[in-house]
């Protein structure tokens, strides 16, 4: 689904500090909504938790710059990073392009996601709670 | 406090994101900060300035008072020249930068930074009385943009009656633009040739020239690529020409001889605000200095207040720091211990949890024989 110019995939869920989660099987990709990296504009440099740190939800797990201001952020999941996104040590600038495919910050294997899950919203609630943040 | 709103309002909200900048809603970037500091150093750009602080200076005793209230010497200004110059508090310590024009033998135009617009009006009135002249504050019947790039004066010259060829840097003069009055400097805050360009009794509410001279500009610059540029890329062009922004880099508790602008303190006139510190710390010699900085390895670009060592020991902080949209790469303005203020020396910065190796530069940061005004064509 959108709101305005913001895409927002049904099958993913979000956080309030604009990160998404995809489910997959025990693991969970994360990144940066649509919204956020186009408030952020122009990502210069990505920095993520080494591979192997445990995180836990809503715990910082990394940094994203633009060219003027640094953002934190925040893990929507708890569990153990397994793969960051080398790409993007290169290419920061695929946050902005791809923020639901090739701009995915990390790979985390899941600890409890049953209990993360009731602080994460749906397409649907993400979408309203946008609402209420441009009103 | 009403956030403020100038000219191009309409403009600015349907193309640009917006930030509110010393009490005015202003355009942060329009495509991209990016994309526009390099159109500015590669093209033109036009920005929208009308947010600084502008004030007539008018009296036989006018040049006699400015040459006491700020550092640099007016009586070297023909009619039509300007000049960069700081007024001082009687500790040395910089109530603010701007330039100062003088229009008429006895008739002066100063323009200063947005934030420090009642302080710096206030303290020339207060200074005022002395002399007998008189200080008006015109910022509200004018509107002001800058024209930047190596390719403004063409773009510009295709709405300005006067030939642009004749006005060099630092210079200005009269010219109708767009069939309004208007008023163009040979100066800016990029590092670019370019000008400053104001167009006269056009309040706020009545945006009729203001809008009429802009959309001119934007036109006749569509050849040469003109792109309206905002805040964004107007620090980050600036923060790479070494130029100093007030707040961060020069406040009251810095000095000109430790911000390098030295060349703007003239000692030799008779007496003038916070000359007595000054030649005070001019003798005993300035303990810190600025510089610049460029990141010498990859990652994340360094921020105000980070503080930067050198072999285990803090010698200073980043007053500001950006991603250079044309280096590529992190870079600051800082002050350090002059003993380290040494070009070609490698700092470290600590960037959050890491210690990242910079090095000093002088400015401009980039190649002077590639970019700004002084590039080779």
């Amino acid at each position: 689904m959108r709101f305005k110019d913001y895409e927002i995939p049904d099958e993913l869920f979000y956080s309030k500090e604009h990160e998404w989660v995809r489910l997959e099987g025990k693991e969970a990709v994360v990144g940066i909504t649509d919204y956020a990296q186009k408030q952020l504009h122009e990502v210069v440099y990505v920095e993520v938790r080494k591979e192997g740190s445990v995180v836990k939800q809503f715990e910082n797990m990394g940094t994203v710059e633009s060219v003027k201001s640094v953002s934190d952020v925040f893990s929507p999941v708890t569990g153990k990073i397994v793969k960051v996104n080398s790409e993007l040590a290169d290419s920061p600038e695929l946050v902005n392009q791809e923020p639901y495919g090739k701009g995915w910050l990390a790979r985390v294997n899941l600890a409890g996601f049953d209990k993360d899950r009731e602080k994460l919203f749906t397409a649907g609630q993400y979408a309203d709670y946008l609402k209420t943040m441009e009103e | 406090m009403v956030v403020r709103r100038t000219h191009l309002y309409d403009f600015h909200r349907q193309h640009a994101k917006m930030v509110e900048f010393a009490g005015f809603d202003m355009p942060l970037w329009f495509k991209g900060i990016i994309p526009e500091h390099m159109a500015v150093r590669s093209r033109v750009g036009i920005f929208d300035i009308t947010h600084m602080g502008r004030v007539l200076i008018t009296g036989a005793k006018s040049e006699a008072f400015l040459n006491y209230v700020i550092t640099n010497d007016v009586s070297v200004l023909a009619p039509l020249s300007a000049q960069y110059s700081v007024m001082c508090n009687e500790n040395g310590g910089i109530k603010d930068d701007f330039i100062v024009s003088r229009l008429e033998p006895e008739k002066f135009l100063m323009v200063y930074n947005a934030a420090n617009r009642e302080k710096d009006f206030e303290w020339l009135v207060q200074n005022a009385g002395a002399f007998g002249v008189k200080v008006e504050d015109v910022s509200d019947s004018v509107a002001m943009f800058a024209v930047q790039g190596p390719s403004a004066q063409r773009a510009l010259q295709k709405v300005a009656d006067s030939d642009l060829g004749k006005v060099e840097r630092f210079k200005c003069g009269f010219t109708k633009l767009a069939g309004c009055e208007g008023f163009v400097s040979r100066t800016g805050y990029t590092g670019e040739d370019g000008f400053e360009v104001f167009v006269w009794d056009t309040p706020v509410d009545k945006p009729d020239k203001a809008v009429k001279v802009w959309n001119a500009i934007l036109d006749a610059g569509k050849e040469f690529g003109v792109e309206p540029c905002g805040l964004g890329a107007r620090d980050t062009l600036r923060l790479e020409a070494g130029m100093c922004l007030y707040g961060n880099d020069i406040d009251e508790t810095i000095t000109p001889l430790e911000a390098g602008l030295g060349f703007v303190v003239k000692f030799k006139k008779a007496s003038f605000i916070g000359k007595a510190a000054l030649e005070k710390l001019k003798a005993e010699g300035i303990k810190k200095k600025r510089v610049g900085l460029r990141m010498l390895e990859k990652g994340p670009s360094p921020r105000p207040k980070q503080e930067v060592w050198k072999d285990s020991v803090r010698i200073g902080y980043v007053s500001s720091g950006t991603f250079s949209p044309l280096l590529q790469c992190g870079v600051a303005q800082a002050y350090v211990g002059v003993e380290h203020a040494v070009e070609g020396a490698t700092v470290i910065v600590k960037v959050r949890d890491k210690a990242l190796k910079a090095e000093v530069c002088k400015f401009p940061l980039y190649d002077p024989a590639k970019y700004g005004y002084m590039r080779q064509k």
